[in-house]
Order: C-alpha cells, then structure tokens, then sequence
C-alpha cells in the first residue's frame, strides 16, 4: 500500500521461499558445524588421534566455503529479498528491532573473524588457542541464534507486543524457547549430515568407520531433540488452534505438514544405519539423508511462514502492509485512496485502476499463472461471478486480508481481473469426478471444504439433487457473506453431484462438526 | 498528465534512538566499509593489472598478483561484514526512499546476492587453486572483477535512484516489473567512477604501506610494491579531483548551490575535499621519490580525512536533494536506552574479542 509492489512473474513468496529455505539450512549448520568442529578437534588433541584432526581440518575448508559464503550472502539475501516482497514488513521489524539486529550484527563479524582464524590459523596457531578460537566462532554464532530467533519468532507469536510494542516481551515471546531448541538441534543435526558427507569420502577401512559412527551420533541424537523440540512447540504456540482451523481451512496445509512429519521421521531413522552399521553407509545414501533434511527443514519453515496468513506481523500487519490498527480508517476512506501508488490514469481507466488496486492488495500472494495463480479459476467465471466474489475475498476460506472496496473499486477490480481471463472458454474435464471437484473448487471450495474449516459435509445429509438445486437458487440470501449461485448449467450439473455424493454415511459427520468452526474471529 | 510524486510514509513504529545517532552510527560503519571496499576492490583490480602485465612465474608483477590472491577472499568478507551495519543504518533511517528504488530496480538489486555469491567464490577459486587454473586464470579473474564492478555499479544505482524522488512514480507506472535502473540520472556515471577510481587509490596506499612491511623485513619484493601502489594512489587520484567537479556539476541547481555559498558546511566541505585532493596529489609525487623510505603516515591522515569529507558531502548531496521529502524531524522516537546501552557493550566486548584473534594470529603467522 505504501510501498510500490514488484511484480514478479512466479510470486515474491516463492522467491523469498527459494532463498530461505537454503539460507535456512546452510545457516543452522554454520551453527551446529561450529560446535562439532571445536569438540571433535579437542576428542582429536586430547586422544593423539591425528586421523581425526587431519580429518577435522580437512572439513573445516569446506565448512568456510559453504558458510563463510554461501551462508553469509544468503542471509544477507534474504534481507534484500524480504525488503523487495514485503517493505513494509521489513521495516516494522527494522524500527522495532533495530538494536536486536545490530547486536546480531556484533556476533556477525566476530563469528567471521573467528572462522577466518580458525581456518587459516591450523597448525601455525597453537593447540589451545586454536581451540578457544573454535568456542568464540561457536559462541557468536550461538549467540546470534539467540537474538535472531527472538525476532523471528516474534513475527509469528508477538504475544504481549501487540499491547505494550516492548522489545523484549516481543523477544521473548511464546514460541522463543521451544524453537530455539529445535534450531539448535537441527544446526548440530545438519552438521551430522554434512560431516557424514565429508567421511562418506574416505577410503573404505577402520579410521572411516569410527568418524561415521560419531557424525551420525551427531544426526541421530540431535533429531531426537529436533522431535521433543516440535512437540514443545505445539503444545507451546497459544494460536496453534487458530492455526488447526489454517491447517483445515488450506487444503496443501496439512499435506505440508505431514511432509514436515515424515521428513522427521525418515531422516532419523536414516541416521540410525550409519549409527549401527557405519559400514552400509555411502554417498548415495548421504545424497538421500542431506536432500531429505532440507526438505524437511523447508516444510517446517513454510508451515511457520504459512501460520502468519494473512499477516506479517502477526495480528499486528497484513500481508499487504495494512495494519490492523488501521483498517477503520481504510474502510472509511477506500482501498484506492488508502495505497498511494495508484497511478494518475486510474482516474480515467476503470482497468488500470483495477490492474492498480491488483498490485497493491492482491500481488503479494497471488500470481495469475503460477503460485496462487488465479487465471485457472477466471477461466471459469463470467463476469457476473467474479463481480459478486470480489467483494467476498476477505471472507473465503484461504483467509486473506479484509478487503473494503468501494463500489466503484469492485468494479474496477472486476474489470481489471476480466481483461486476465483467457480469451477461449476454460475447459471444462471431460471426467465427470474431475468435473465435479472442479464445480466445487471453483465456487464453494472458495469458502467451505468439505469437513474442516466451515464443513457443508452435514449440511445437505438426505437431501435430493433436486432439494440441493433449489439452495443453489436461494444460497445468495443466507448471510451477507455468501454470493448467488452463478454457475454454467454444466457446472451446475457437476457441483449438485458432488454436494449429493458428500453426504457422510451414517455417523461420520459428528467429528467433521466438532472442528472449531474457523478463523472468522481473525477478520474483524 | 504529469504523473504524481509519490513518496511512501515513514514507518509507523517509532525510531529506537534519535536520528543524530542513528546518522553517526550510519557514517562511521559506512566509513568501514567503504575502507574495506577499497581494499577488496581496488586491490582486484590491480591484480588484475598485474596478470594483464605478468609474464612468467617469477616476474615481480606475477608475484605481485599472487599475493594479492590470497587476501582477497578475507577482504571480500570484512566488506560484507562492515557492509551490513550501514545497510541496516540506512534503511532504519532512510527506508521510505531506500525500499522504494529498490523495489522499482527489483531484478538489478536482487542480483546483488546472487552476483556476490558466485564472485565471492571466484576468489576463492584464484586463491585455492591459482595456478592449477592455468590459461583460464587471468579470464576467470576478469569475469570475478566484473561481476564486483557490477555490484558496486548496482549500489551506485540505488543510492542514487532512493534520492530521484520525482521519477519514481513514472518508472512505476510505465512497469512494476522491476527492471528500471537509475540510467537516466546525470549524476550517475560520475558518482560511480569516482568510487571506483577511489578504491583503487585507496588501495594503492595499502599496497604502499604493505610493501613497505615487506621491506622493513628485509624482502625485496616490497620496494615494487611500493612503487605500483603509490603510482596507483597518486595519479588515480589526480583523475578523481576531475572526476569529482564533474560529479559536483552533474548535481540539480538547489544542492549546486548549497556547495556554492548556499550552505556554509557544505561549502566548506567542498573547499575542503577539493584542497585535500589536490595536496595529496603533491605529496604523492613528493613521496614516490623516497621510494620505500617514504613516509605515509601523513599521506594515510590525508586520505581518511578525505574519506571523511567524501562521506559527509554525500550526506549533504543526500539530504539535499531530498529537502522537503525528507523531514528527521517529523519521525516519532521512543528511544530504547538499555538496548543501547547492551549494544554497545556488546560492540566493546566483540572488538576486544576480535583485537585479541587477530594478534594471534599475526603473532603466529611471524613466528
Ligand atoms: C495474505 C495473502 C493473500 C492476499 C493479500 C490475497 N489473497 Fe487471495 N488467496 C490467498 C490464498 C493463499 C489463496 C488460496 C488458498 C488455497 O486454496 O489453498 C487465495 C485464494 C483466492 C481466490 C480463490 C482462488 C484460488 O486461487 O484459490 C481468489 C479469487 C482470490 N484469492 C482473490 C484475491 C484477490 C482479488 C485479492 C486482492 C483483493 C487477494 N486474493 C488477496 C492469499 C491471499
Ligand atoms: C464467498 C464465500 C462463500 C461461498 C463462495 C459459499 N459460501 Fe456458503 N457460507 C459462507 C459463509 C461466510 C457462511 C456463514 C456460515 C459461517 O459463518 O460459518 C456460509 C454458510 C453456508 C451454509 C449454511 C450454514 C451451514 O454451515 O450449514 C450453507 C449450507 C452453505 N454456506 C453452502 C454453500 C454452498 C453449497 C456453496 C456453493 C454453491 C457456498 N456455500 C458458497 C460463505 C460462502
Ligand atoms: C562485496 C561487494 C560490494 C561492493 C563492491 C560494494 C560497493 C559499494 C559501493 C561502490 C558503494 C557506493 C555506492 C554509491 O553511493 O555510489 C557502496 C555503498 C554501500 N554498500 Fe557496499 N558493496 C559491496 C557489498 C555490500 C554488502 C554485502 C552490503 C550490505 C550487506 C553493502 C552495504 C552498503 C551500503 C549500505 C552502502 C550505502 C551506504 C550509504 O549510502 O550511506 N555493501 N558499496
């Protein structure tokens, strides 16, 4: 609103996504690598095992490259990044934070430092400074894990912030302590996985044998504690049943998260071979462990950025840079005069200021073809659909930002969303399953599933196709929440077969009826 | 229709310190920077001068970009470390213009990152593996020094594109795509070469004094040394000083003024910075005569000084050409004390640290 918006053909999410999640796992182990260096070179000092030093230092090169670059740049890209998809996001986190991020800074460049030492310091510095420089690396990078994660957590959990706008109740928020365990164990996890990469190119025999059982005691253990962790964490996140209704509410949610489950589950138990039987394990199976770990690690963070929706700031910012304290004063004055970057020919276009308002309340989570694409879904719709969806935005399922447009703004939206359907009529699947799915997707999938959030499964129990064609001519007239039923005829035909084919069997439909009946609370 | 100047509002939350503090605070650690930058940069470029000029193994100028390798990748680190305090200085206080270019340069600032990374390597590559490279040496340096040209070539953009307020809303508006850069502004093509030429100065008087080390430990190898740097601090600054009027040309009438009488400070500044480039020239050249006997302590006075001056002109040109957009004292503060207070203990306590490894370090490396 504020701000210009990028327009990025795949989606800012997903590029902030991409970033991420490699800076993620690449910066944890910068962590836990920190610690495994420095303890496995004291077990080499103090046993005289020079096999294990030689191998220590060996591994130290490729942890400089991968951290000391990869790892630092990335983590300065996800900052550009953010700033470029979310401005306004950044810079709340910047004013309120700005001495968090400067002492994040203070740990930064000694952790560089000390790496730099401790890498070009092996063998000319002697033992026990070489190894106090390996507890300061370790240290600051700890250290800047601590504050980092105050301000990270702080985003989804800002608990008692929201009243007092304190730094450090902010900082110490709900979620702070359960995931400063899990990041911990991850980074000496991740630093397991890549140190089983480094032996995994050893030659065969004894001395290879003994390092891979002690990195992948390293793996193993520390997803133990990644597990506990994420327990702690559920049981700790006071929104989480807010968050059980997002889960219900978007369909890929709970596959996400159970993609974050079996991840947990699979690398530990892949780090149990090398643990017991060091000697099956092999490159390709390393290549498995590593890939599998950063899978895991992208799902945890993307069900973390995904609980936010459709905040920044959680209960404080939207997505799209409205805060909440705000949203009176939009609603008074209107969405267009509310953004200052609408262009001086919207006065005139009803299109451009459609395309205008698009970028600055839509763009941010939606793309038309890729990410969140919406072009699949104007293939389908008239024009009369879409005008009487516009208004409703804030009120579907996907739990989108409150939308307050004027008449002549949803006209104009309209307009705009109009010119982005394809020109030939959308193709409508000649598989009647898929047909039905399709008439549900695209109306009342928008803001009901079929047991989770805002279930209809009890709703047309017993009904006839008949009875259930009769609530489509009246749906319009139930809350003010709900548009008329302006499907094709064929879609018509396919969404009364799939409402009738939902009815539950006998008994199945009291547990979809338990579930907390959604997030409306969230929009007012 | 004239389209709108549009500036975003400042942020809604308040300001953690006062904004004196804050702009110190956002000089002093971009002072750091731009040191290291000079460092990093100008250095690869000399290496890369000096294979262009190379010969076989043991040619001094060989030798020369040898040891120049394998600094680079640790310069490379200082400049990114010391890069994002300023970074995070400048957006605290000046974010309403910085979020913004970046934003309309969306691609050329995102590359950024991208660029660093695989430059960043590069020099790893040329320190790591170096002569293992062979023929491919010298090509793949000059691709490593161009893609740093091209990040540096991206900050001039921004840092100028956040102060050229009044085309903003038409690049805006002609795309969102995130293509623009600031091509079109005068003052760009000087404001970049004068950073560019200055680091390479900047660095010559590194050299300088490194080959001086060098001699003073009874290897010879420091008097070429000596010489290539001074020659490179001397004449490049000499450029610079035209370099200069022509980046004070390039400026829009009102900030011309304020260096013309307008506003004492910045007329005294330029007075000052223009006198500086020229007195160092001269001792330069004096200085380049003694050869490694040369004294450089005052010529390193004068450059910091210089620096100095450099930094604050900018923030004139800066607050200048914002003028009304622009307006510090307007923003909310709620400062946060003991975060301060814990910060700079934390700052105390990291430089002792890092004092105390270097020293180690060095102690251990002379040994
Ligand atoms: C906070 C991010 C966010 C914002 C802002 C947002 N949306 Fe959405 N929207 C979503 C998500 C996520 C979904 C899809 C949920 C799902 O089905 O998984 C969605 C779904 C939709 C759908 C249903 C089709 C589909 O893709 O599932 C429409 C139509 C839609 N949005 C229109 C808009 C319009 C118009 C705006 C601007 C006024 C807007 N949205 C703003 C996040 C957002
Ligand atoms: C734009 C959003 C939206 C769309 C599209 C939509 N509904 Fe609704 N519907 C609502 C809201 C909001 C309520 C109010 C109930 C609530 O708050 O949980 C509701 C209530 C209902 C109810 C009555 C309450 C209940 O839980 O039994 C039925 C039945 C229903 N919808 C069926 C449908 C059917 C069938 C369709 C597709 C033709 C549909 N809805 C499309 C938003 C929508
Ligand atoms: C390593 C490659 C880098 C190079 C070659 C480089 C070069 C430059 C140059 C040439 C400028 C001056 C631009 C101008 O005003 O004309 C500059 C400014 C700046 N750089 Fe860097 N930089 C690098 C990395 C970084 C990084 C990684 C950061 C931050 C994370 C950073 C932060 C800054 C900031 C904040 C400024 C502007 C300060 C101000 O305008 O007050 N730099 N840099």
């Amino acid at each position: 609103m504020n701000y210009p918006v990028w327009e990025l053909p795949m989606g800012g999410g997903v590029l902030i996504a991409v970033v991420s999640i490699l800076h993620v796992f690449v910066s944890h182990f910068a962590i836990g690598g920190g610690l495994w260096l420095v303890v496995t070179e004291m077990r080499a000092n103090r046993n005289r095992d020079l096999d294990l030093r030689a191998f220590v230092k060996r591994h130290s090169r490729f942890f400089l490259l991968l951290t000391l670059v990869f790892g630092a740049i990335s983590g300065v890209g996800i900052w550009t990044t953010i700033g470029l998809v979310s401005p306004h996001g950044t810079s709340a986190l910047i004013h309120g934070y700005v001495w968090g991020w400067a002492m994040e800074w203070v740990f930064f460049f000694i952790e560089i430092a000390a790496a730099i030492v401790y890498y070009y310091g092996w063998d000319k510095l002697n033992t026990n400074v070489h190894e106090a420089i390996g507890w300061i690396y370790f240290g600051a990078a700890f250290i800047s894990l601590v504050i980092i994660n105050g301000i990270i957590t702080f985003m989804l959990t800002p608990g008692g912030w929201l009243e007092n706008q304190n730094f450090w109740t902010g900082f110490f928020n709900p979620t702070y302590r359960p995931s400063l365990v899990i990041r911990t164990f991850a980074g000496t996890a991740i630093a397991g996985m890549f140190t089983l990469l480094t032996a995994a190119n050893l030659a065969r025999g004894n001395f290879r044998g003994r390092v891979t059982r002690w990195n992948a005691g390293w793996a193993f253990f520390s997803m133990l504690g990644v597990i506990g962790g994420a327990f702690w964490y559920k049981s700790a996140i006071g929104v989480w049943d807010a968050n059980e209704a997002l889960l219900g509410a978007i369909p890929v949610l709970p596959v996400v998260a159970g993609y974050f489950k079996i991840g947990l589950i699979i690398t530990t138990a892949l780090a149990v071979i090398p643990l017991l039987v060091p000697k099956l394990w092999n490159k390709g199976l390393v290549a498995v462990l590593l890939i599998v770990g950063l899978m895991t690690m992208g799902a945890g963070e993307w069900l973390r950025e995904a609980g936010r929706k459709p905040f920044v700031i959680n209960g404080y910012m939207y997505s799209t840079g409205m805060l909440v304290s705000d949203t009176a004063r939009v609603e008074d004055a209107g969405m267009a005069a509310s953004a200052r970057w609408i262009s001086p020919e919207a006065a005139t276009s009803e299109v451009r200021l459609g395309h205008d308002l698009y970028l600055a309340y839509c763009q941010v989570c939606h793309t038309m073809d890729g990410y969140n694409g919406l072009r699949p879904f104007l293939a389908q719709w008239d024009e009369e659909t879409v005008a009487s969806l516009v208004p409703l935005t804030g009120h579907m399922r996907a739990l989108m930002p409150p939308w307050y447009g004027t008449e002549e703004e949803n006209a104009a939206l309209t307009a705009y969303l109009m010119t982005e359907k394809p020109p030939e009529p959308g193709l409508w699947p000649a598989d009647p399953v898929a047909a039905e799915q399709l008439a549900w997707d695209i109306s009342c999938g928008l803001c009901h599933t079929v047991s989770g959030f805002r279930p209809l499964i009890d709703s047309f129990a017993g009904q006839s196709p008949e009875e259930i064609d009769g609530f489509l001519d009246e749906s319009g007239d139930i809350v003010d929440e709900m548009p008329a039923y302006f499907g094709t005829a064929e879609q018509r035909a396919a969404l009364v077969r799939f409402l009738h084919k939902m009815n539950p069997p006998e008994g199945a439909g009291d547990q979809a009826a338990a579930r907390p009946g959604g997030n409306e609370g969230r929009d007012s | 229709m004239m389209p709108a100047v549009i500036v975003p509002a400042p942020d809604a939350l308040p300001l953690p310190a006062p904004v004196f503090l804050l702009q110190i605070l956002l000089h002093l650690t971009f002072l750091l920077h731009l040191v290291a930058m000079n460092a990093m940069l100008g250095g690869l470029i000399l290496t890369f001068y000096a294979r262009l000029k190379g010969g076989d193994p043991s040619a001094p100028w060989t030798k020369l970009a040898d040891t120049l390798s394998k600094v680079t990748p640790s310069l490379v680190a200082a400049t990114v470390t010391l890069g994002v305090a300023p970074l995070l200085f400048l957006q605290t206080i000046y974010g309403q213009f910085f979020f913004t270019s970046s934003i309309l340069m969306g691609w050329g600032w995102f590359s950024v990152v991208v660029v660093l990374i695989f430059a960043y390597y590069g020099t790893y590559l040329q320190s790591f593996k170096g002569r293992a490279l062979g023929g491919s040496r010298t090509p793949l340096l000059g691709v490593t020094l161009l893609l740093f040209l091209w990040i540096g070539f991206m900050f001039s953009n921004n840092t100028s594109l956040m102060l050229n307020v009044k085309e903003w809303a038409a690049m805006y508006f002609a795309s969102p795509k995130g293509l623009h850069l600031n091509l079109g502004d005068a003052q760009l093509a000087p404001r970049y070469m004068h950073m560019v030429l200055g680091s390479v100065a900047v660095a010559g008087l590194m050299l300088a004094w490194w080959g001086r080390a060098r001699v003073r430990a009874a290897d010879p190898s420091g008097e070429f040394m000596v010489t290539v740097g001074m020659n490179a601090f001397t004449w490049l600054t000499l450029v610079n000083i035209l370099i200069g009027l022509w980046y004070y040309v390039a400026q829009p009438a009102h900030v011309r003024k304020l260096f013309m009488g307008g506003d004492i400070t910045a007329t005294a500044l330029f007075g000052v910075g223009f006198v500086l480039g020229i007195v160092m020239v001269v001792a330069g050249f004096r200085g380049s005569k003694h050869g490694s006997r040369i004294e450089l302590w005052p010529l390193t006075m004068l450059t910091l000084i210089q620096l100095v001056t450099m930094i604050m002109m900018r923030d004139t040109v800066r607050n200048g050409t914002l003028g009304a957009d622009f307006r510090p004292a307007t923003f909310e503060v709620q400062p946060q004390v003991l975060n301060l207070v814990i910060f700079a203990v934390m700052l105390v306590g990291g430089l002792v640290l890092l004092f105390w490894m270097l020293r180690q370090f060095y102690v251990a490396w002379n040994r």
